[in-house]
């Protein structure tokens, strides 16, 4: 069970990275953590662990229902073009996300020689998850493919914490969600500003600013 | 006890300038609170050495020498710019630059994004030493973005964007370190006060790659190249005032967390492991900004490259290690802080009196501002470290680290940027001060608050090798060394 959700959530990544379109874009987000409120919750069943059920319930509602619906709120209300523009196309981004995961798998296993095999898997993808994330920051034109990258980054650190170390200490994943939701407010305003100054939320017109 | 208070004075004043529309009664409760956070911090400063003992509360709080420091340093540079803030917002209201709605919201982020700052050097809990640095992010992008302009706004973004990226890093190695704590112990928790205790028990195989996450992760919000690419845009489109407390008191409390890690990092790994990668990250920031510095167009961007030359500066000190290195680096994270401070409120007088910031338009600064432009000659000789200035001292510390280690090519390596900086900044300076002013330009005189900011910041310039800071400094060497 927890070996496919843990496998599923590397393929929301890479749905990420092979998204055409900002509407897909947010949908493979939302599945991404909707599968991580899942597995967050097993995890929490498992242990017994009523800390860790809450913050499986918070996920789900923060990054499955609300963010989601904040972001494609934003691009509806500014009728933002649908398509996504690359930097670089979805087949190339996708060979490089195949490379990229390979890495971190090396890595994974230099890091976690002494751990079990779950554990192993589990840093294996959420270090994808991270990487595949920049590689969408990095390559992606849209302002909101921005912050959805920063979202799965995000993600992937929240799955180490989440099964690595069975949870963070409660009052630290509160005050991180509640980041987390700030700043996504605090970037969908900026989304707006620049939406109106630049006419498109394009980034690559953001090069007024060099030297 | 004056923990709390020193935490909770920006935080319940933010909420009472709120309630006022007038930008006189916000200014004047500004003023008062600051005057507070300034007396509070030193009573604990003092209250701290006389007992030597961390003060710590509800196990959330803690704070030890190095958090002390930080809040001291913190305290006096916002102090100076609530004071100067009063001046700056009169003219920018004036210039019809921000409506005068807009005013309380400025003192509200203002507060808010001091109150964040002490939070990161007064928590226990690395977890949340975390969120409070992330905090500072989100709350200080409004005060970039302030003026809503394009180039302010594509600051912000940027600003948002990289640090925030950045910060993710150094969750990966907060987590990356509490689960070497768990392998160790059996215990999950991330406060420092307990990963202190068995640090030399750690696998130094995680820490090793732990800490490099955190250097990589909150380096990008110190400003360390090469991930520094946020800062000349977001302290060039801020409000003045804001590019000081940017420049002179964000950029050290990541610097403090990337210490706070490097004390347990020593414990177990040695000293070098950390050493090596502060001078690596120290001598390509002073190469960037050695380069960078030359070609600037902008007063204020002109100002942030050479931050990133003395955040640089201080992590070479670090790097160097022993008595002399960190001593030196810790009294320049001091006096960096105040002779920032003092330059970037020169050059926000400056912009708001010539109405540009481009150097070439800002011309005979003497004759237009006396007074300011007195204080920025100072301050530009202070920073080049000139003696009898505090930075004099620092510098000559990390310099004779250096040299004192055999280093001779690191050392002359500084020597020689700090040369070519000094002629960059003295050629650029030299062309805004000296020389006729524009026939319609108008003499300005500065309002009182002003004066006062600059006057004391200067005191601090002055003594900022003596008193008070320099038993601080002496007390965080003790435990920066993990005793």
């Amino acid at each position: 069970m927890e070996f496919f959700l843990i496998l599923g959530l590397l393929a929301s990544a890479f749905g990420l990275v092979s998204a055409k379109r900002l509407s897909v874009l947010i949908g493979n987000f939302s599945l991404q953590s909707l599968l991580l409120a899942i597995l967050t919750f097993v995890e929490a069943v498992n242990l017994g662990q009523l800390g860790l059920c809450i913050i499986a319930l918070l996920v789900l509602a923060l990054k499955v229902v609300i963010i989601p619906k904040i972001l494609s709120n934003i691009t509806k209300e500014i009728k933002v073009n649908d398509n996504l523009e690359f930097y670089l196309n979805p087949q190339l981004s996708l060979l490089m996300a195949l490379l990229l995961t390979y890495l971190c798998w090396t890595f994974a296993s230099v890091i976690f020689v002494e751990s079990d095999a779950v554990a192993k898997m589990c840093g294996a993808v959420s270090f994808s998850m991270i990487a595949l994330g920049m590689f969408l920051m990095i390559f992606r034109v849209k302002a909101l493919a921005q912050i959805i990258g920063l979202l799965a980054m995000e993600n992937g650190v929240f799955l180490l914490a989440a099964l690595v170390l069975n949870g963070m200490p409660f009052l630290v994943e509160m005050a991180i969600f509640f980041d987390v939701f700030v700043g996504v407010v605090i970037l969908g305003v900026f989304v707006y500003r620049i939406n109106r100054l630049f006419v498109g939320i394009d980034v690559s017109k953001l090069n007024r600013l060099r030297g | 006890m004056e923990l709390l208070i020193v935490l909770a004075v920006p935080l319940v004043f933010s909420l009472l300038g709120v309630i006022s529309n007038s930008h006189k009664a916000q200014a004047k409760i500004i003023f008062l609170a600051y005057l507070l956070n300034v007396i509070f911090s030193i009573s604990l400063a003092y209250r701290f050495l006389v007992s030597q003992q961390p003060l710590s509360l509800l196990h959330i709080f803690y704070a030890d020498s190095l958090s002390i420091f930080f809040v001291f340093t913190i305290s006096v540079v916002s102090f100076a710019a609530a004071i100067y803030s009063k001046g700056y917002i009169e003219h920018e209201l004036a210039a019809k630059l921000i409506a005068p709605k807009t005013t309380k919201y400025y003192y509200l982020l203002f507060n808010l994004f001091v109150f964040s700052m002490l939070l990161t050097v007064m928590v226990n809990n690395l977890g949340l030493m975390w969120v409070a640095i992330e905090l500072t992010t989100l709350v200080s992008a409004f005060l970039v973005g302030f003026h809503n302009s394009r180039n302010s706004v594509e600051a912000a973004w940027k600003y948002l964007i990289i640090c925030s990226v950045g910060i993710v890093l150094a969750l990966l190695g907060t987590i990356i370190f509490s689960y070497a704590f768990f392998l160790s112990s059996g215990v999950k928790s991330l406060n420092w006060t307990e990963l202190f205790i068995v640090a030399k028990n750690l696998n130094p195989d995680l820490v090793r790659i732990a800490f490099i996450f955190i250097i990589v992760g909150y380096g990008t919000k110190a400003g360390l190249a090469p991930m520094h690419t946020w800062l000349p845009d977001a302290h060039s489109q801020a409000l003045s005032p804001v590019s000081a407390l940017l420049s002179g008191v964000l950029l050290k409390t990541s610097i403090y967390a990337i210490l706070r890690y490097s004390v347990i990092t020593n414990l177990c790994l040695g000293s070098a492991f950390s050493s090596h990668l502060f001078v690596f990250f120290g001598v390509l920031s002073l190469a960037v900004s050695a380069g960078l510095v030359l070609v600037q167009k902008d007063i204020k961007r002109l100002l942030a490259y050479s931050s990133i030359e003395h955040i640089g500066i201080i992590m070479l000190g670090f790097g160097l290690g022993g008595i002399m290195g960190t001593y030196g680096a810790l009294l320049h994270i001091f006096n960096h802080a105040v002779t920032k401070s003092l330059l970037f409120f020169g050059a926000g007088n400056l912009v708001n009196a010539y109405g540009s910031n481009k150097i070439r338009s800002i011309r005979g600064a003497l004759k237009v501002l006396p007074f300011t432009g007195f204080m920025v000659l100072i301050g530009i000789f202070a920073l080049s470290g000139f003696p009898p200035f505090a930075m004099f001292f620092s510098e000559l510390m990390i310099l004779a680290a250096a040299f004192s280690q055999g280093n001779y090519l690191l050392g002359g390596f500084i020597l020689l940027v700090l040369s070519l900086v000094f002629s960059a900044v003295l050629y650029q300076f030299g062309k805004m001060l000296f020389g006729e002013k524009p026939d319609h330009q108008p003499a300005v005189k500065e309002p009182f608050s002003i004066y006062l900011a600059f006057l004391f910041l200067l005191a601090l310039i002055l003594v900022g090798w003596s008193g008070l800071v320099n038993s601080l400094v002496q007390s965080v060497l003790i435990t920066l060394k993990g005793l």
